[in-house]
């Protein structure tokens, strides 16, 4: 350990230690559950992590010039270090056995196991395990890579184009990001970075903690107490093969979402003015992101836009920004994306489940083979009639609003699929009157409406704002869909969620962009 | 009881569905069948002569458009299988969607190991009738994975047309499906074929077998323990060797080798990545050089 403190660029090591009794520390540790906390005691006791958590041990009392050191644990001390890891591992395993308090782990990691410090990459792996036990804990909004084009002028003066002619994919390399982001990011601010593989998708989590010091050293971390604190954590999640990023929003800060970024041309350096502290190093982070990822050897540059989609649900955006089939085929054409995994539900004669081998065709043969509910490829049966019997109308007409509920959500939208959006804003922008603009909601929705008027064509154009709010939006609506209440035939496309846009306004009907959906 | 009584409902599902199956395929047999045919035309115009009920009428019409159905099904199918690169028309359940819902679908088959994936769709549409008449298509929904590079295709070979405030040269350019169709299924069948490669290198290294692993690992230093593909597009390969030395290999489009780098303990190892190598030009022929080495 040195004693001076001399201002570096290096980022902050894993190795330094972070006294116990620090507010932060505590904080991170004590959100964990009691087997949580159990479990990453654990794995901080794994070989592979060992050297950089190294627990408090007999043989290396007195090892570490802590201030921690002058108090004398030897005797009557209530939690005597052990001797070696493998009998911390044992304990622990004991501990996981047999009920208890939380307090009580806690107690023995804070004052008894690493009572000289806990590493920032133990409080990484702590944190992380909190985003895992609390998957919705962190806001997301995912931003998608895109190239640009070469700069043409050699002062590089102009602002860089979209190339949206360029056929290359960005790619993605860890430990080259890491470096180039350290280098370009934030100078005088510390940063340590942690990654970590999701542990159920397919994702990579880079953890960033920030630390306003110029100092690497422990007792800069000490001094520091006041800028030490949770909201300095940044996570930044890479789904695997897909150019997308998702960054956490800053919890601490109230942000109202900017009603429609996807309006907007895409702005390659998305510096606004920064309203608090944590938002300006989410934005100097935003900035230094695209030439971390840009690849100036290969005179390749690329840029970050938004893609309107901002969720608490890691899941939903694996699934919309990810490497799969999904990414531009929600809703009822989520059919197409379907990989014929036997999801009960849609998975009889739905479109292509079939290869081209396969000449039966008996569940669209009109010859009772097959049962009554059918989808004929690509849409010509998505209003499909069941098969009529004498059922009752009500009967019935509850059947087709199943059956149209189908067509239109496809496999999406269920609620138990674990796949959903918790706040959807629209701005709804037609005429009044204008045939398409409709508001449809209720039940667990909430709809709020403000007025606002501003007469540029002749129309009454009223600003309609939808807000809707819960735990799995459009599953809400296919349920309201599926009972009735919502005319699933009549109702647009943006409220089955096929966009895969969470903020976004509606012009003739329908969402983002003038001409229809798409790319 | 209550587990005897779930096993025995699972049985009769599995049991029903098997039937359904078997069912479909001798409907779509005895329909397709060539007497079944003759009976259904020999039958139409016979019917004016014998007097029948409603009923069998019924019946008539209902059996010949099930064989007419069959029949388009089956065309498609063939289709399917040789073109691999097929057209159809759908509809959009949207409302207000552009042009009447009218979707113009590409449907992009792909094999790999001797079986038909799931095919990839790629769905258009018209935006641009309403406005200014112009019969352009636009990429509205598609199932490829994000390592294709769609929006690049569709800017190049199917531009929009340009805004109607300034007549630039932009709006000038011709849509050619036929061209983005074709770029489109190459970069699939490239990128499946480069996922390909990747399988067949890792069996031909015997990597993820444990079977020589216990008495292997002190002679063979050379072994190959991973390769996995590095990048979303597989173009660029991690190899991992027994002995703790790491390679890159860089593939092109075809799976031609554009460069490979091993570091070993002190910096970079060429000889290994000749080793390798040995005058490869393509990821095939290293297959087939491993494939070699291993018998």
């Amino acid at each position: 350990m040195t004693r001076i403190s001399v201002p570096t660029t290096a980022r902050l090591p894993s190795t330094l230690r972070v006294d116990p009794t620090n507010p932060t520390a505590t904080k991170i540790l004590s959100r964990l559950s009691r087997s949580s906390l159990i479990s990453v005691a654990l794995d901080w006791l794994d070989e592979n992590n060992l050297p950089l958590a190294l627990p408090y041990l007999r043989e290396n009392r007195g090892g570490y010039e802590d201030e921690d050191e002058d108090e004398d644990h030897d005797t009557g001390d209530f939690h005597p270090p052990a001797r070696s890891p493998e009998a911390l591992r044992e304990l622990y395993t004991s501990l996981q056995a047999r009920k208890g308090s939380k307090r009580e782990v806690l107690d023995r990691i804070t004052e008894g196991d690493w009572r000289h410090g806990l590493t920032l990459y133990q409080l990484a792996m702590a944190d992380l395990q909190y985003l895992y036990d609390h998957p919705t804990s962190q806001k997301w909004s995912a931003y998608r890579i895109t190239p640009l084009k070469p700069p043409r002028d050699p002062d590089g003066e102009e602002p860089p184009e979209v190339d949206d002619k360029s056929l290359t994919i960005p790619r993605f390399h860890p430990s080259t990001f890491l470096r180039t982001l350290q280098s370009h990011v934030l100078p005088d601010v510390k940063a340590h970075y942690n990654f970590d593989t999701h542990k159920t998708l397919p994702l990579l989590i880079l953890r960033i903690f920030i630390l306003d010091s110029p100092y690497n050293t422990e007792h800069a971390l000490k001094t520091t107490t006041t800028t030490f604190n949770a909201s300095r954590t940044i996570y930044i999640a890479f789904p695997d093969a897909s150019p997308h990023l998702f960054l956490s929003k800053p919890t601490t800060t109230t942000t109202t979402p900017s009603l429609n970024p996807s309006l907007n041309p895409p702005n390659p350096n998305p510096n606004n003015t920064p309203l608090g502290e944590t938002k300006s190093l989410h934005h100097l982070l935003l900035a230094g992101l695209p030439q971390a990822l840009s690849n100036p050897l290969q005179r390749r540059r690329v840029t970050l836009q938004p893609t309107s989609l901002v969720t608490r649900n890691l899941a939903e955006l694996v699934a919309r920004r990810g490497g799969g089939r999904t990414n531009a085929a929600g809703g009822g054409w989520s059919v197409y994306a379907d990989e014929g995994g036997g999801d009960g539900k849609g998975g009889k004669g739905v479109v292509g489940r079939e290869t081209p081998l396969d000449l039966g065709l008996g569940a669209r043969l009109g010859l009772g083979v097959g049962d009554g509910e059918r989808e004929g490829e690509g849409g010509g049966g998505k209003r499909g009639v069941g098969g009529g019997g004498g059922e009752d109308v009500e009967e019935r007409a509850a059947k087709r609003a199943r059956l149209v509920a189908r067509a239109r959500f496809g496999g999406t939208g269920l609620v138990g699929d674990g796949k959903g959006v918790e706040r959807v804003d629209v701005v709804v922008e037609d005429a009044f009157l204008g045939g398409e603009a409709r508001r449809d909601g209720g039940g667990d929705d909430q709809v709020m409406e403000g007025n606002g008027e501003d007469g540029e064509d002749e129309e009454w154009r009223p600003r309609v704002k939808l807000t809707f709010h819960g735990s799995h939006v459009f599953a809400g609506i296919r349920q309201l869909v599926e009972s009735g209440i919502i005319d699933g035939e009549r109702m647009p496309g943006w409220m089955t969620g096929e966009e895969g846009v969470t903020v976004g306004a509606v012009r003739h009907g329908r969402i983002r962009g003038h001409k229809g959906s798409g790319l | 009881m209550s587990s005897n009584l779930d096993d025995e409902i699972e049985d009769l599902q599995t049991k029903i569905s098997s039937l359904k199956k078997q069912l479909r395929i001798h409907t779509s047999t005895l329909i397709t069948a060539p007497s079944t045919r003759q009976l259904l035309t020999k039958d139409t115009p016979a019917s004016s002569s014998a007097p029948k009920t409603k009923h069998q009428q019924q019946q008539n019409s209902l059996l010949s458009d099930s064989a007419d159905q069959q029949e388009a099904h089956t065309q498609e199918c063939l289709y399917r299988a040789c073109a691999t690169l097929t057209t159809f028309r759908a509809r959009d359940p949207d409302p207000c969607a552009v042009d009447a819902g009218a979707i113009l679908g590409l449907r992009i088959e792909v094999i790999s190991r001797a079986r038909f994936l799931r095919p990839y769709y790629v769905l258009l549409n018209r935006p641009y009738l309403s406005a200014d008449g112009s019969r352009r298509l636009r990429v509205h929904r598609h199932t490829l994975p994000a390592c294709i590079p769609l929006a690049g295709l569709a800017a190049r070979y199917l531009p929009p047309p340009a805004p109607a405030t300034k007549e630039g040269s932009g709006g000038k350019k011709k849509q050619d499906l036929a061209r983005f169709a074709r770029a489109v299924r190459r970069d699939v069948v490239r990128y499946h074929n480069r996922l390909g490669v990747v399988a067949d290198l890792r069996k031909a290294a015997g990597v993820g077998r444990d079977t020589g692993a216990e008495f292997g690992e002190e002679e063979q230093p050379n072994r190959l323990v991973n390769i996995t593909a590095a990048d979303s597009e597989v173009k660029q390969l991690t190899i991992e060797w027994a002995d703790g030395r790491t390679g890159r290999l860089v593939m092109g489009n075809d799976g031609e080798i554009v460069k490979l780098v091993v570091l070993g303990e002190n910096g970079r190892d060429r000889e290994a990545a000749r080793g390798l190598l040995g005058g490869a030009a393509t990821a095939e022929d290293v297959v087939k050089r491993l494939a070699a080495a291993s018998v």
